[in-house]
This record gives C-alpha cells, sequence and structure tokens, in this order.
C-alpha cells in the first residue's frame, strides 16, 4: 500500500530522517517507535506531504533550507511530490501532533469542517459515527473545542481524521502530553475505530509499552535512523526495547 | 427630532454593517487581509457608472457585471501578489493596502472626480415613518443589510467552502491535512468578500457621489467595526455597527458633523485598551482566558 524508499529529509544542515526505507501493507497496523527528536514527526510530516507547505513557508520567510530526497509510492503510484491535501484526496490522513482542533469553533463544527471532501449525507454519518465511538464528544457537541480537556481533543482529532475517509490513517503522537488514564481510552478509541472501519493505521509514539503488543510491524527510530524492525510483540521482548522504553 | 435620529442612526448602523461585512468574511472568518477592502468598494461603483453610462448598459447588466469584475479583480489580487507573502501577516497588509492604494490613486489620476459620477438608487420614491421623511434607497439598504448578514450567516455555517473559511483561519496545516486547499480556499474568500462590498456599494452610494476618498473612509470604518465586534463573529458585527453607528449620527446630531470620522478611530483605540478581542471575538478569546 505504502512504501517508503531511501527517505532523507533535512533542516538546513541537520539531518533529520536518514536513508529511512519502509513499506505499509493493506490492513496492518504499523508502528514507529523512537524517543524525542529521533524524527518520527519529520517523518510523519513526510509521508501525509505537510512538509511542501512548510518548504513553501520557510522559503517565503527565507528561513530555515528544508531538503527532501527519496520516494514515497502510494498504491504503486509516486506521491513524493504531492501537497499535503491531494493526499488527504488519495486517501492518506494525517493526525498531526498535540491533538490539532479547530479551538473556537464547536464539536460538531470541527467534524463538520472535516467533512470537507465527503457529501452532505455522508457527512451526517460520519458525524454519528464518531459520536457513537466517542461518547465523550457527543455529550460536549455544542462546546468549544478549545475547552475540551487533552484526551477529548485527541479523540476528536482522529475523528475528523475519520470523517474524511482515509484509507491510510496516520496518528502522530496520539497519547502525547495525557494522563496514564487518557492514555489508556484514546488506546482504546482507536482500537475501536480499527474494530468499526479496518483502517490501515501507522503510529508513531514514544510511548511504546501499550502500543507494541498489537502494532503488526514496528520500526524503531533513532537520530532519523531505523535500529531495529520486527512484529510488535516480538519487539516487547527484545532487551534492547525493555531498557530504553520500559525503563526495566 | 428624537425620531428622526434613531431612525437616522438605525440606517447609519446598516450601512456600516454592510461596509463591515465584506471585510469580516476576508480578514475575520479567513483570516486572509485584504486592506485593498476600500479600493475594491469603491472600484465597484466605478465600474458600474462605466458599464451605466460609456457601454450604455441596462442597470440588470452593469450592476452584477461590476460586482462580478470586482470580485474576479480580488481573486486575482490573491492568486498573483497575495500568494507570494501568504503567512507572513505583516506583509500580506503591506502588499494589499499597497495595491488599495494604487488602485485608488489610478482612479484620481485618471480624473474619476465629480459630481456626474453617480449611481442611480434602485427605487426613487420617499415615504413618512412616523414624521420622518425617508427615502427607499435607504429602505433598501435595510433590506439588503438584513439580507446579507443572513446569508452570510448561513453561508459560514452550512456550506463547505464557508465552514473551509473558518478552518484554516484557525489552523491551516490542520484544514491542508482534510483535503482543504487553503490557497483555493482562501482565494474564495477574497472573492467572496469583495463580492459583498460590490454589493455594499451598489446600494449605499446613490445617496452621494462616487469618490476616491470614500475608499478610505469605508476601510476605516469597516476596521472600526470588526475590531469592536471581534474578528470572526457576525453577531459581534452586528452589535458594534449599531454602537458606532448610533454614536456616529448622535455626535453629528448634537455635537459637529466633522467629528463622525473620529467615532470610528476612538472606538478602535478604546476597546483595543479595554478588550482587544473585541466585544464578540473568538480568535484571541482562548488565549486571554489562560
Amino acid at each position: 500500500m505504502l512504501n517508503v524508499k531511501d527517505l532523507i529529509v533535512f533542516y538546513e544542515n541537520a539531518i533529520a530522517v536518514n536513508d529511512l526505507s519502509m513499506e505499509v501493507r493493506e490492513g496492518q497496523i504499523v508502528g514507529v517507535i523512537g524517543s524525542n527528536s529521533a524524527g518520527k514527526t519529520t517523518l510523519m510530516n513526510t509521508l501525509s506531504g505537510l512538509i511542501w507547505d512548510m518548504l513553501i513557508k520557510e522559503q517565503r520567510k527565507g528561513g530555515e533550507r528544508i531538503t527532501v530526497m527519496g520516494s514515497v509510492h502510494f498504491f504503486e503510484e509516486d506521491i513524493s511530490k504531492l501537497p499535503a491535501f491531494r493526499r488527504a484526496q488519495q486517501g492518506i490522513v494525517l493526525c498531526r501532533e498535540r491533538h490539532p482542533v479547530f479551538p473556537d469553533s464547536s464539536v460538531t463544527e470541527n467534524l463538520k469542517i472535516a467533512g470537507y471532501l465527503r457529501k452532505r449525507a455522508e457527512v451526517k454519518q460520519g458525524i454519528e459515527l464518531s459520536f457513537d465511538l466517542f461518547p465523550n464528544l457527543a455529550r460536549h457537541r455544542s462546546r468549544k473545542a478549545g475547552f475540551l480537556s487533552g484526551g477529548e481533543q485527541q479523540m476528536l482529532a482522529i475523528g475528523m481524521a475519520m470523517m474524511v475517509g482515509p484509507k491510510l490513517l496516520l496518528l502522530d503522537e496520539p497519547l502525547l502530553g495525557l494522563s496514564p488514564a487518557m492514555q489508556t481510552q484514546v488506546v482504546e478509541a482507536i482500537k475501536d475505530v480499527r474494530r468499526h472501519t479496518g483502517v490501515t493505521l501507522v503510529i508513531a509514539e514514544q510511548f511504546a509499552r501499550p502500543l507494541l503488543p498489537w502494532l503488526d510491524f514496528a520500526y524503531v527510530i533513532e537520530n532519523g535512523m531505523l535500529t531495529l524492525t520486527g512484529p510488535g510483540p516480538e519487539l516487547m521482548d527484545n532487551p534492547e526495547i525493555k531498557s530504553a522504553y520500559f525503563g526495566v | 427630532m428624537l425620531q428622526g435620529t434613531l431612525i437616522y442612526g438605525f440606517i447609519n448602523s446598516v450601512v456600516l454593517m454592510l461596509v463591515a461585512l465584506g471585510f469580516s468574511v476576508t480578514f475575520g472568518i479567513s483570516g486572509v487581509a485584504n486592506f485593498a477592502y476600500g479600493a475594491l468598494y469603491v472600484m465597484a461603483g466605478y465600474l458600474s457608472w462605466l458599464g451605466l453610462h460609456s457601454l450604455g448598459l441596462p442597470y440588470w447588466l452593469a450592476a452584477p457585471g461590476a460586482v462580478a469584475i470586482t470580485a474576479g479583480v480580488a481573486a486575482m489580487i490573491y492568486w498573483f501578489i497575495l500568494l507570494r507573502v501568504r503567512g507572513l501577516v505583516v506583509s500580506e497588509v503591506i502588499a494589499t493596502f499597497g495595491m488599495g492604494l494604487a488602485i485608488l490613486e489610478l482612479f484620481r489620476y485618471l480624473g474619476f472626480i465629480g459630481f456626474e459620477y453617480t449611481l442611480p438608487p434602485l427605487i426613487d420614491a420617499s415615504v413618512m415613518i412616523g414624521d420622518t421623511y425617508v427615502d427607499a434607497q435607504r429602505l433598501c439598504i435595510v433590506g439588503a443589510g438584513i439580507l446579507l448578514a443572513a446569508f452570510l450567516w448561513f453561508f459560514t455555517h452550512y456550506t463547505k467552502t464557508g465552514l473551509a473559511f473558518r478552518g484554516i483561519a484557525q489552523d491551516e496545516r490542520t484544514a491542508l491535512t482534510l483535503g482543504i486547499n487553503a490557497d483555493k480556499v482562501a482565494a474564495w474568500s477574497v472573492a467572496f468578500g469583495a463580492g459583498y462590498a460590490a454589493l455594499a456599494a451598489l446600494v449605499i452610494l446613490p445617496l452621494g457621489t462616487i469618490a476616491v476618498n470614500e475608499g478610505y473612509n469605508v476601510l476605516v470604518n469597516a476596521l472600526a467595526v470588526c475590531i469592536v465586534g471581534g474578528l470572526g463573529s457576525t453577531v459581534g458585527i452586528i452589535v458594534a455597527s449599531f454602537l458606532i453607528g448610533f454614536a456616529q449620527i448622535l455626535t453629528a446630531t448634537y455635537l459637529e458633523t466633522s467629528w463622525m470620522m473620529l467615532v470610528s478611530l476612538v472606538a478602535i483605540l478604546a476597546i483595543l485598551v479595554i478588550k482587544p478581542s473585541g466585544l464578540f471575538g473568538h480568535q484571541k478569546q482562548l488565549e486571554e482566558r489562560i
């Protein structure tokens, strides 16, 4: 479904993603595990095409030079140069880190805005599905999204990404900044979404413990480079992972 | 006297609201600066005058034509000028303000000054309300104001493009990941706002002559209403235009007519000191709370 080959991303002279190749098959749940500044977010932005928007904005400002090399193929088609909104139209949807919602719009409105590409009836169905999956959101449907708690905002962000109708859903640090109890809730919510829609998932995260057991395949990255790969449960038993991510 | 003040205060308020609506769509709701707004307003007036008098077109062709051309010019300003500096707010303001100056001063240079530059009223009659004479054009303004405000509210709450306007203003990157082509939507927003400016010009300008200076006044008034009401809030626009509108008429009646223009400026200053996000402001409300 998704093939990434020899991906390299530079910010000025600093290398953020270093010669990375990965593959995602249809129906899989794939994890990208790494600590802070490992290059997870840059990788997700490159997969979703947002990097091109950043590149253009930096150029306008005369700011940081961003360089992207390598290729990204989606269903055998080269999408390396496509901007983010085109990739979303093709079915690659990114849910960015730090629960990106529209803070001044109500919960329902957020979902409606997210339904930009869908037909009116589909938007209605999608909103109902989101409320079914996340009962918390249904309770706060007319509240401003900015007043929701972090966990609720994260669920809303996932609901918004699902409104687009993704074939491949990219989640960038869905557990970031959440309490352990909320983390468990969000993990359950992601599992629910998955059960309901069967969407293919790529999750970038540093809290490996709640995720690894159900990852079909995981890539562990450090300083932009792949260090370990393998099915999630297998990595659970890896001594390096244990010491680096579980503190054992 | 009092009755007349109330009626003319009401009409003046609706005029302000009409002038502010288009500016609010672009700058308030979508977050794209368009300070060529006043110039586009005046341009719509001159274009329909040219259509009527130089080309001899009937009104039903000249007026919509002027609206369409104004919106088209605004979209081109976005595509060829604003897009290069999009994301750098100060540059956006400077670029569009410069464009506005160029358009207005071009009209002055071409000699579009004088009393012959007037637009015909929609209905040439007057009615008595109580014991005050009100001409029908002013009633048309009130009607147009209500219609355009209602349509704007509907458009930004129930249509995809309208909802996308608010999406790109709040978080452009998130909008992009949701499949919204932010540049296209922003161009639509600039064109939509200019279309509103043109419609406002067509109903308001018949009250007087089309003058270059009107462009500057319109910009100041629109800015004042949007800032006082709070950027991005349609309700705020309505409330603020009534506050400023009545304040202007009361100033003209009881103090001095020439002080009318000061009211908007004082209103901008006062609101920036007391509540910078405006009376019904969304944009900065959350940040101020924290």
